[in-house]
């Protein structure tokens, strides 16, 4: 559409979206289904299209789910106020303490997992605890750099397996099993954040991100609101982490690769940041693009980050926040004046 | 000896690695994670001329900085211009950028023995006992001399002045007519000369590859965050503390320590002056 | 920003189009042979252009013989970059999993670079059944989890040589010197790698028995750019000999430049792809000269004029490609296993994976990196002796011929020597 002189375009809500916002949308099922569609389908889809999917996309849902989480626990950290660079810290944390205990103690992956999980996001939290009090970029700074410091450690003290990693670990009873682990834990995270976030506690959460001194001064730790925020999404990432190690019997220090830092981060900056939902679509773009894009060899991943710079740019407030406007909202052109 | 002479080079190495990196920011704020990228890419762009145009290194370096400069230069024209003052988005903008250009570079080929720039000069002197390049102690003057040439163009000249006005306060020095974003595509520039700079001087060390991209943005970060964000006596400083370091790890602990110490370095001076040894970062602090 | 979304949506169509498969025909269905590796490392490259070679070679004859019927080989790659330090090996393994899914190759040579992809990798190729004839990863790993389940890992082979081969000729190299020449002063410096470590670690301990004296055992990481901690220390306590381990060209390019930059009087001996190369001099200059190098297994990249197969194959990979082979190592291993493998279906006359495991562990084939068979871990047999019985590898020095030209000589084992290992005149008291 091309600009026209003296006219500007002017952005209202839909009816629909006026009506189903109040009590009255239980008055109609075509408002029922108004909002029911945008949380209801996707979940119906991702449920079932394991069921359709080749033995190799549904390796590469896995995946997406697997980023997906990582970029939920991003976007849960950013939510207060904390810009992490690490999330592969999260993930190879989980990913060892799972890994580890498959190969050193032989249990199986269905105590593995929760296990990761909580003692994930309690070891993530342990660890970055010294440097809650930074902010802004500083924090991304130690956060990006700690997972290659772990990585390093292990590389030089040769520590669980050292380069060549732990393998012959113990998978799952069933592929489809650990497809559908990965895919209702990927969806639960979603709709737990979705619900922490609008809760009392999230408000302080984000109260903390928007002004940290006013919380301080209504009486409230933020400190330790923060290592609790911390604790959340390092469970998530831990979560994942252990996942991906049972799912694929295998275990090296590539886990703290750079990849699970950026590419979470890049999910949530595609998707838009803030919603969960954002990270969510994100990643489910993101994820089967870069393996679709394999067929292309060696410009695989130049065309990747191609792609994500030129849909950064031209949506810079994600691709959540644009389908939702376009949900809920019509657009029309009006004469100035 | 042999200590502090090599502790000295790789020292100033780092500085070299982190100098650009730090301008960029400094003056504008924007951390710029292609600094990496475009360090590596001018060193092919001189083999490439030297190779296929056939012309001589002196020429083919002094063509590949203006070359990298003009790249920094579009790169905030075109790209990050649009999604300024979105962190967010200028992150994964420069690291996605960077990152496209080492892709592309390993795509084209350009790893293997074959890309190797020549050094200035060839042989060595003793000092005290130590051999020593002549390239090393090019690497060292150069740094000497860069530092010192960074410091009488910020101080004395019209551009300069303009981007210490930028850093120390963008609005007022919008309203004294210094356009912001004419600075801010000339930081990037300037850090991306530097970049090219450095490489010119450090590459004929070794050999040439794409990933070396990605190491001199983390040594450029570490040096960056252990000296202070913005303070360029903190970069020395920082690049002095990582540099003497790792040759230290290396001669009394273990040579394979030696990369842990940049990282080390980081998390150490963060969680007792988290903005650096030098940073000035007044908010920061008051937070702290 | 209606018109950004369209140019977004548009770009993004774009890719999915290019990416949609297209669709071949052809008249004799060939044997597909699936080569995941790193391309990004010398030895994937160059092990890719040699089965290249050997496969056109074999086309050219009019491919194998299946049963009855003549069928063509076809080359299908796919770059795992598992040699690339930031790959997550996960993602090296989606790269082997989609060529084995997609293109469903018959057998799968050359395979990883990383013995963490390798070892990792061996699940998913025993998962698919297919039969893999790897040439690079040297770690002994490999072994030691074959042996753990030798029925679920039949389909994996390993044509190339094992690091304790390789060590075993540079001790031999180490008697020799220090008999010849007394040398007894030795410095090990290796990438901290698990099979760079026991490689120098064997030679160290080879070493203390036979009376050396080691000054310093060092291990750098893989990613090191600086190497005058080791070299200072080196030239301090006035070292003879170093020894040196290294596969990643980045950190052996430097070391080699800087090595010669800060001429430390000792001789140089070890795997150093650079210094081996035979672009060396004109990369890293006259420093390279009286420096020995191992090439394992032969015909890697120098051609020995007493075992013609290594000259005859180095001239076809010359003339099919301008250039010699830049590493040192394993080239000869990726095109002989081409042939094992066209040998192997020819006798079974069958691609079905069991048969071709089967008789692949018959093979007995005289390749030009000598005599091929293999033993109970799957494992190529290599040797000292003699290139009729078994593998072999060779170790030479950077010499100047009577032209004053600086060429590659063969000077250990005795039955390959073209020439004598001399002492650099700087090491002369």
């Amino acid at each position: 559409m091309t600009k026209q002189e003296g006219y500007r375009k002017k952005r209202l809500d839909r009816g629909i979206k006026a009506r189903s916002d109040t009590l009255f949308a239980v008055a109609s099922w075509k408002e029922i289904l108004y909002l029911m569609i945008p949380r209801f389908l996707p979940v119906a889809v991702l449920l079932l299209l394991p069921l359709f999917l080749g033995n190799y996309w549904n390796k590469v849902l896995v995946y997406a789910c697997i980023y997906g989480l990582l970029a939920l626990s991003w976007d849960f950290l950013a939510s207060c106020g904390l810009f992490s660079l690490g999330q592969s810290l999260f993930f190879g944390v989980g990913a060892y303490i799972a890994g580890g205990l498959n190969y050193y103690f032989h249990l199986p992956p269905l105590i593995t997992i929760p296990i990761a999980t909580i003692a994930g996001g309690i070891l993530c939290s342990a660890l970055l605890t010294p440097v809650m009090r930074l902010r802004g970029v500083y924090f991304a700074m130690v956060t990006l750099i700690l997972p290659l410091l772990l990585m390093k450690i292990i590389e030089t003290t040769g520590v669980f397996g050292g380069t060549q990693g732990l393998s012959s670990l113990s998978g799952f009873p069933h592929e489809m099993l650990s497809i559908y682990i990965a895919v209702v834990g990927f969806l639960a995270c979603l709709f737990l954040f979705r619900r922490i976030i609008n809760t009392d506690y999230g408000l302080i959460l984000r109260a903390i991100r928007d002004d940290d001194r006013s919380v301080m001064s209504g009486g409230i730790n933020i400190y330790w609101r923060k290592s609790q925020a911390l604790f959340i999404a390092g469970a998530a990432g831990g979560f994942a982490g252990a996942l991906m190690t049972h799912h694929y019997q295998f275990l090296g220090m590539s886990v703290f690769a750079l990849d699970y830092s950026i590419l979470p981060v890049a999910a949530v900056a595609l998707g838009g940041q803030g919603t969960f939902a954002g990270a969510a679509i994100g990643s489910m773009l993101l994820v089967p693009l870069s393996e679709a894009l394999r067929a292309l060899g060696g410009l695989r991943v130049a065309i990747y980050c191609g792609v994500l710079i030129v849909s950064i740019i031209l949506l810079p407030e994600g691709f959540f926040h644009y389908l939702a406007r376009k949900y809920h909202q019509f657009e029309k052109v009006v004469k100035i004046g | 000896m042999s200590l502090l002479i090599y502790g000295l080079i790789n020292s100033v190495i780092l500085a070299l690695y982190t100098v650009g990196f730090s301008l960029t920011y400094g003056i504008s704020g924007l951390a710029n994670f292609a600094h990496g990228a475009l360090y590596i890419l001018s060193g092919f762009v001189a083999w490439s001329l030297m190779n296929a145009a056939g012309l001589p290194f002196a020429v083919s370096g002094i063509l590949a900085v203006l070359i990298t400069a003009a790249i920094g230069f579009a790169f905030y024209w075109v790209l990050i211009l649009r999604v300024r003052g979105i962190p967010l988005a200028e992150l994964i903008v420069t690291f996605a950028a960077g990152v496209a250009i080492l892709e592309l570079m390993t795509w084209k080929g350009f790893y293997g023995l074959r890309y190797s720039l020549p050094v200035f000069v060839n042989g060595g002197v003793e000092i005290a006992g130590v051999g020593i390049d002549y390239q090393r102690l090019i690497v060292l003057a150069s740094g000497l001399v860069l530092v010192i040439g960074l410091w009488l163009f910020v101080h004395h000249t019209r551009i300069g002045l303009a981007f210490r006005a930028m850093a120390q306060n963008e609005r007022t020095a919008l309203s004294i007519g210094i356009e912001s974003d004419w600075i801010g595509a000339l930081s990037l520039a300037f850090g991306a000369a530097l970049a090219a700079i450095a490489a010119m001087v450090v590459l004929p060390l070794g050999v040439m590859e794409s990933t070396i991209g990605y190491d001199v943005l983390i040594y450029a970060l570490a040096v960056a965050i252990v000296g202070g964000l913005e303070s360029t006596l903190g970069m020395i400083a920082g690049s002095f503390l990582i540099g003497y370091g790792q040759i230290a790890a290396a001669r009394y602990i273990g040579a394979k320590w030696m990369v842990i110490v940049p990282l080390a370095a980081i998390v150490f001076v963060l969680s007792v002056k988290p903005s650096g040894i030098f940073g000035k970062f007044k908010e920061l602090e008051e937070r702290v | 920003m209606r018109r950004g979304a369209m140019i977004f949506s548009g770009i993004f169509l774009l890719a999915i189009l290019v990416v949609l498969p297209t669709s071949q025909a052809a008249t004799v269905k060939p044997i597909v042979i699936g080569v995941p590796t790193s391309l990004y490392t010398p030895f994937g490259r160059d092990g890719l252009k040699a089965v290249n070679l050997a496969v056109k070679e074999i086309n050219a004859k009019g491919g194998v013989k299946v049963g009855t019927q003549r069928r063509p080989f076809k080359v299908v790659i796919a770059d795992t970059r598992g040699g690339e330090p930031n790959t997550p090996v996960h993602d090296a393994l989606m790269a082997y999993e989609r060529l084995i899914t997609k293109e469903k190759p018959d057998a799968i040579v050359v395979g990883a670079f990383r013995s963490e992809v390798l070892i990792a990798g061996m699940d998913l190729v025993a998962k698919y059944k297919i039969p893999q004839l790897s040439t690079i990863a040297q770690s002994p790993g490999f072994q030691k989890k074959f042996m753990k389940d030798p029925k679920k890992y039949k389909y994996l082979f390993r044509v190339t040589t094992d690091a304790l081969v390789d060590a075993t000729y540079l001790n031999n190299t180490l008697d020799i010197l220090k008999k010849k020449f007394g040398l007894k002063n030795a410095y090990f410096i290796y990438q901290d790698t698990l099979w760079a470590k026991a490689f120098s670690g064997l030679m160290s301990r080879h070493c203390k028995k036979t009376g050396w004296k080691i000054v310093g055992f060092d291990g750098y990481a893989a990613g090191a750019t600086d190497f005058s901690p080791a070299l200072s220390k080196a030239r301090e306590s006035k070292v003879q000999l170093i020894g040196m381990v290294w596969d990643v060209p980045l950190g052996a390019g430097v070391f080699a430049k800087q090595y010669a930059a800060m001429k430390v009087p000792a001789l140089l001996i070890g795997f150093i792809p650079p210094m081996a190369s035979p672009m060396a001099v004109k990369t890293l200059g006259p420093g390279v000269e009286y420096s020995m190098s191992i090439e394992f297994p032969v015909g890697a990249s120098l051609p020995l004029k007493k075992l013609p197969k290594t000259g005859d194959f180095l001239s076809k990979f010359k003339k099919e490609y301008g250039a010699l082979p830049e590493a040192a190592a394993v080239n000869s291993s990726a095109y002989d296993a081409v042939f094992i493998l066209a040998n192997a279906i020819e006798r079974t006359g069958s691609l079905n994976p069991d048969k071709l495991a089967a008789a692949l562990e018959k093979t007995d084939y005289a390749g030009v990196s000598g005599r091929i068979r293999f033993n109970k871990q799957h494992i190529a047999v290599f040797g000292t002796k003699d290139p009729k019985k078994e593998g072999v590898c060779v170790i030479f020095q950077w010499q100047k011929d009577s032209a004053g030209k600086l060429k590659r000589v063969p000077v250990y084992p005795a039955f390959l020597a073209e020439g004598k290992i001399q002492l650099p005149p700087w090491m002369k008291k």
